[in-house]
């Protein structure tokens, strides 16, 4: 079996899929949904609202800090490289680099960033 | 429908999913559904087949409990175990409904084989479907909402915003949480304003029960206290009285360690609940300290829900904060039996926990001391929750009180082990309360 036959494989099997899985749905459960069954549980009370509601996103700040870490790696990469060459100054100045990195975090502990609430 | 029918044997071999929704008078027994082999408790409608609602019906549950039943995906059934009284309009909303012998697992077993079967039929809705706003077809686009945010979309408006402790106007989704949350004590309704998951703002609903826990019952309110009641007026073993203390306070940790996970732990305390004896102590000694060394409870509980000892002025909660006060300190009925108020001193939920467990071996020690020595009517006595037979409302009126402060900034989670900590009874708390104004 080629490429040809294996991607024609998948293709298939995926539209068996959905359709059973489709069918299986309907056959099972064929049931309409009224308005009070489609309504979130909440304990019994009614929704007011639509659920759909801008929130903070709390981890925020967290993920810049992330972030800020991630791009960190990405220039460990060449200078792993030129490590060998340079030797002790070239590990001077990733020191640098990290405790300039490290202060930032410390401020952002300081300054309540990785508290959630 | 061949492939129905043939799943359906097969499913049918499974423990019965469950959603227990408690009445009046319903806690206790809905806590030995909990112990039903071949029955799984489940937390939402949605994961189960069977309603099972415990107790009796009050004019303000009715609508919930129906709101609830037709969340249960189908097929359906709801059985009811009454426990007192019989009515309150659930028979005539459900034609379907099976009045069950209350405590019977098999009759549930056999109520989810027959619906599987097809030997019951599933029970159509109770509500009418219609939707909370008329939205089909309009505004642009059909779906009820005009402009940004404009509109019923999908039949509700969307949000309105306020102030986070950021500075950032965001949007606050008002909820009703309750009557027949299952994290909740039963008939609890929370109006909580919520931020994301920060509880920004909580006010506690209309009692359910109020008006009603006297007409339920003629020989008084059915209280999970009532024999604290009884004892302020008629001689009582105090063998009795501390060995359903410690019971009220196993269920209570059964009910909160489900919450946090720990079912297992709370089933073995409740199977030691049931048939409660004096001679349980070391047992229920070794599962205390078993559930105080818990890692994953401590960091879930420490530090939640902090009462100062001005907040509070009695019962467990007041003990957990590291006041020493305690009804039976001046009860001349327990002079002699070397009693000494066990304290905590954090005030969180995590101290309530352990100053309740604590009190339960504490309670059986002092059983299993008095003998068949009997208490006389008179001075106060301490209940489960707080000191009873005193000028001050029930402890449950003075609980209740608490949460709009505590819960004001918390998460979620934090939220509902706060609710569940403080150990709430609304039947306690609607004695005396007259019944609402209907509308």
């Amino acid at each position: 079996m080629g490429p040809f036959g294996a991607a024609l494989t998948v293709v298939v099997a995926t539209g068996v899929a959905v359709v059973t899985s489709r069918w299986l749905r309907v056959t099972l459960d064929p049931v309409a949904l009224t308005a009070p069954e489609r309504m979130p549980f909440i304990g019994g009370g009614q929704p007011e609202v639509h659920a759909w509601s801008r929130f903070h996103v709390r981890y925020y700040a967290m993920a810049l800090l992330f972030l800020a870490f991630d791009m960190e790696m990405v220039f460990m990469y060449p200078w792993a490289v030129v490590f060998v060459e340079e030797g002790a100054l070239a590990l001077m100045e990733m020191l640098m680099f990290i405790i300039i990195l490290l202060l930032g975090i410390l401020y952002a502990w300081r300054e309540g960033a990785l508290e959630w609430a | 429908m061949g492939i129905a029918r043939w799943l359906t044997p097969l499913a049918a071999g499974a423990d019965v999913p469950v959603f227990t929704a408690i009445g009046a008078g319903g806690r206790a027994l809905a806590d030995e559904a909990a112990l039903l082999p071949g029955v799984r408790l489940v937390d939402s409608p949605r994961a189960a087949n069977i309603l099972l609602f415990v107790g009796a019906v009050t004019p303000p549950l009715l609508r919930p409990l129906l709101g609830i039943h037709d969340q249960l995906p189908t097929p359906r059934a709801t059985v009811w175990w009454p426990g007192r009284a019989v009515g309150g309009g659930l028979a005539s909303a459900l034609p379907d409904l099976v009045v069950g012998p209350a405590g019977d697992g098999d009759h549930l077993r056999s109520v989810f084989a027959e619906l599987l079967s097809g030997e019951r039929r599933s029970e159509p809705p109770a509500l009418p479907d219609q939707e909370a706003a008329e939205w089909r077809g309009v505004g642009p686009f059909g779906q009820g909402g005009t402009g940004m945010t404009g509109g019923v979309p999908y039949g509700r408006p969307l949000p309105s915003r306020a102030p986070d402790p950021d500075g950032l106007e965001l949007d606050q989704l008002p909820l009703h949480v309750g009557p027949l949350f299952p994290p909740f004590p039963p008939g609890l309704i929370l109006h909580i304003e919520l931020q994301g998951d920060v509880v920004r703002q909580a006010t506690v609903g209309d009692n359910p029960f109020a008006g009603a826990t006297e007409d339920l019952d003629q020989d008084g309110p059915p209280l999970d206290t009532a024999l604290f009641v009884g004892a302020l007026t008629s001689p009582t073993p105090i063998g009795d009285l501390e060995v359903a203390r410690a019971r009220h306070h196993l269920r209570w940790a059964a009910r909160t360690l489900r919450l946090h996970g720990l079912e297992s732990e709370g089933l073995r305390l409740l199977g030691l609940a049931r048939s409660l004896a004096p001679a349980d102590r070391a047992a229920v000694e070794s599962l205390a300290q078993r559930i105080a060394r818990s890692r994953s409870l401590a960091w879930t509980t420490r530090g939640v829900g902090i009462l100062g000892t001005d907040d509070v002025t009695g019962g467990p909660v007041a003990r957990a904060a590291g006041l020493a006060v305690d009804a039976r300190l001046h009860d001349p009925a327990y002079q002699g039996l070397g009693f000494s108020p066990v304290v905590h001193g954090a005030g969180d939920a995590r101290d309530r926990l352990r100053q309740r467990l604590a009190e339960a071996v504490q309670a059986l020690e002092l059983a299993e001391r008095a003998g068949s020595q009997l208490r006389r009517p008179g001075p106060p006595l301490e209940g489960p929750r707080g000191p009873l037979g005193t000028e001050d409302p029930l402890p449950s009126v003075a609980l209740l009180g608490l949460l709009p402060r505590l819960l004001a900034g918390q998460e979620w989670g934090d939220a509902m082990t706060i609710v569940a900590s403080l150990d709430l009874d609304l039947e306690e708390a609607a004695v005396g309360q007259p019944a609402p104004i209907p509308a």
